[in-house]
């Protein structure tokens, strides 16, 4: 038997596709992302120190150090590498459907409409709900409006854009109107369920979106082939034995999870999913939904941003979602005028 | 490995159901199949059988169901009545891979991903036979060798599928369903955007795979292309079958007067003595 050339192997049953431009990437995204990882515990007043950070890490970490260890930045910065993840995968799974850029869950209302599920249930009903089902409640509810008010399901661009736009100021508004409504006073808890923020996030945070994570990606590995395929068409992935319409019903209701976990551990953050997937993309120049890479960008950009947040000397604590907002509003700016020109919206 | 091997191999995957087959038919036909979008029936009520290596043409007035009809055939459809059966058991009752083993067809709009290459396309036509964590199999090299050598690729393999001409671009999608090593290849109006060099180069193409024993069914919109190149005319109207048959005897100034509402000679063709359509004027509304 001839050995596959591009492929890992594993006895007979194991042939997995891997490119070695995928692999530098990913290597080179590892690098980077431990480092911002290094630098968010390092860095600033609180910064544990780079030469006790090793013995803090294994076990030694004592006082101040453990303090912001385990309470001040370690959860926090496990919360935004989980998170980041998420809505890199997110955005690769639903980007690939729609095969367009803008097809992206924070786009389409999907984050915002999370954003409201979630509101609703923690003001209005505190402790009724957990949060996280309030937030898959209003990603669901976010996504099956814009799916119907398209007329035409996930196809079309524009009016995807458009339905989702709408679907995003409403949410927006709803929560405006509950924080408004039950916390007149607290403009901090407005802007965490507005824009996301990762301050104050405990293990148990942490622990919910490393749950999510651990049950979305490996289904989402699972689809990634046929999903490859699709990005030929529904009649080419149909003959090839695909089954696309499954295909794209599993993909959105993964990415639909996995929104709702990012948006219950830390709000809306915004624009993850839009451009993790299309700089993975331009990391390789290949094909498929990049869904690894898709993800460890993810968390590299929500790492940084929360890095910028943490330290960039801005009166106030800005949350880190501000700072994604302003990141990804040129980015997608860019996206709208290419398209526009391009007269496929 | 050589194609014969490969034909080998591909058929310890069909035993069993080669009892089903009979020797005239390539175990795939409708039986009393209506299809739709939802709306009115598109394809009314057909019954057919693909005849085993044929080079068979559907042609047939726009809207008249013949690309909806192949798309039924080929599993992407799925029939509000009827069944399409393939080797005696209902298409749907396999699973997509397995009929994407036996039946391939090739859409009139596939999108080539950014960024792939030529061997990258016709390799995803490999994908019905491996499985979830063996995305590769031993007869990947063979076959994708096959088709990029039969379509004249060779040279291109590493190119960008998206800096094709329109002519290449289309024989790496033929490569892509060559590679694909079916029994049976469906092709939906395979000419349509292509120039008039370039769509007879596609048709010999199609007719030196049908000499090397391939049975081929493809949707055609000229009548003189199909008359020249079928072995086998399948003549629809209307959502129904009209008549079948070898072009010679199908094609006559009567048909195309019913089917199309073109008045016309038929005339041997002087190079091939094919059945060649000379119109005199349309017998819809609104001509002269």
């Amino acid at each position: 038997m001839s050995r596959p050339k591009g492929f890992v192997v594993l006895g007979r049953a194991v042939a997995v596709p891997v490119s070695r431009v995928s692999v530098v990437a990913g290597l080179v995204l590892t690098v980077l992302l431990l480092a911002a990882c290094v630098a968010t515990l390092s860095l600033g007043r609180l910064g544990i120190p780079l030469t006790d950070l090793l013995g803090a890490l294994t076990g030694g970490a004592r006082g101040k150090a453990a303090f912001v260890l385990e309470r001040l930045r370690g959860p926090r910065l496990v919360v935004g590498l989980g998170t980041g993840a998420a809505l890199g995968l997110s955005g690769a799974l639903f980007q690939t459907v729609t095969r367009n850029p803008l097809g992206s869950p924070d786009v389409i209302g999907l984050a915002s409409g999370a954003g409201a599920g979630a509101a609703a249930v923690a003001l209005l009903l505190p402790g009724v709900v957990p949060v996280p089902i309030g937030a898959l409640a209003g990603a669901v509810l976010a996504v099956v409006v814009v799916y119907v008010s398209t007329g035409t399901g996930f196809r079309n661009p524009g009016r995807l854009i458009v339905a989702g736009i709408g679907v995003s100021a409403i949410s927006v508004a709803f929560i405006q109107y509950v924080v408004y409504a039950v916390e007149r006073d607290k403009a901090t808890v407005l802007t965490a369920y507005v824009n996301g923020s990762l301050s104050a996030r405990s293990w148990e945070h942490a622990v919910t979106i490393g749950i999510v994570l651990l049950v979305v990606a490996p289904l989402a590995a699972a689809i990634s082939g046929r999903l490859a395929l699709s990005e030929m068409g529904d009649e080419t992935a149909g003959m090839l034995g695909a089954e696309p319409g499954g295909t794209r019903t599993a993909a959105v209701a993964l990415s639909v999870v996995l929104s709702a976990g990012a948006v219950a551990v830390a709000g809306p953050i915004t624009f993850i999913s839009l451009t993790a997937p299309q700089i993975a993309r331009r990391l390789t120049g290949g094909t498929g939904p990049h869904l690894m890479l898709s993800s460890l960008t993810g968390a590299l950009l929500l790492v940084l941003a929360d890095l910028a947040a943490q330290q960039l000397p801005l009166p106030g604590g800005v949350p880190v979602g501000v700072y994604t907002l302003a990141l990804g509003g040129l980015y997608l700016g860019y996206l709208l005028i290419r398209e526009w020109k391009k007269g496929t919206l | 490995m050589s194609t014969t091997g490969l034909k080998d191999a591909m058929s310890t995957t069909t035993t069993g159901l080669e009892d089903a087959m009979s020797t005239t038919t390539t175990g795939l036909g409708a039986r009393n199949v209506t299809v739709s979008y939802g709306g009115d029936p598109i394809v009314r009520d057909v019954s057919l059988d693909i005849p085993q290596g044929e080079l068979t043409m559907i042609i047939g007035p726009n809207g008249c169901g013949k690309s909806t009809l192949v798309k039924t055939l080929a599993r992407i459809m799925k029939p509000d009545h009827g069944q399409v059966l393939l080797h005696g058991r209902d298409i749907w009752s396999y699973r997509g891979r397995q009929a994407a083993r036996h039946v391939a067809l090739l859409p009139q709009n596939p999108v080539a991903p950014d960024g792939i290459t030529v061997r990258g396309l016709v390799r995803r036509g490999r994908y019905p036979h491996h499985t979830l964590l063996r995305q590769w199999s031993p007869d990947d090299d063979a076959a994708i060798g096959f088709a990029l050598e039969r379509t004249g690729l060779d040279d291109l393999a590493e190119a960008q599928a998206g800096e094709l001409s329109g002519g290449q671009r289309q024989r790496a999608w033929i490569a892509m369903v060559l590679a694909q090593q079916t029994d049976l290849l469906l092709l939906d109006e395979p000419t349509t955007f292509l120039d008039i060099a370039h769509q007879y180069d596609l048709l010999e193409l199609c007719r030196e795979l049908h000499r090397e024993g391939k049975t081929i069914v493809a949707v055609l919109h000229d009548l003189n292309q199909a008359a020249r190149f079928a072995s086998h005319l399948i003549v629809m109207k209307g959502g129904k079958v009209v008549t079948q048959g070898p072009p010679s005897r199908v094609l006559t100034p009567e048909l195309v007067a019913e089917v199309f509402g073109l008045a016309c000679d038929v005339v041997p063709d002087p190079r091939t003595a094919t059945p060649m359509v000379i119109p005199h004027a349309s017998l819809t509304d609104g001509a002269a």
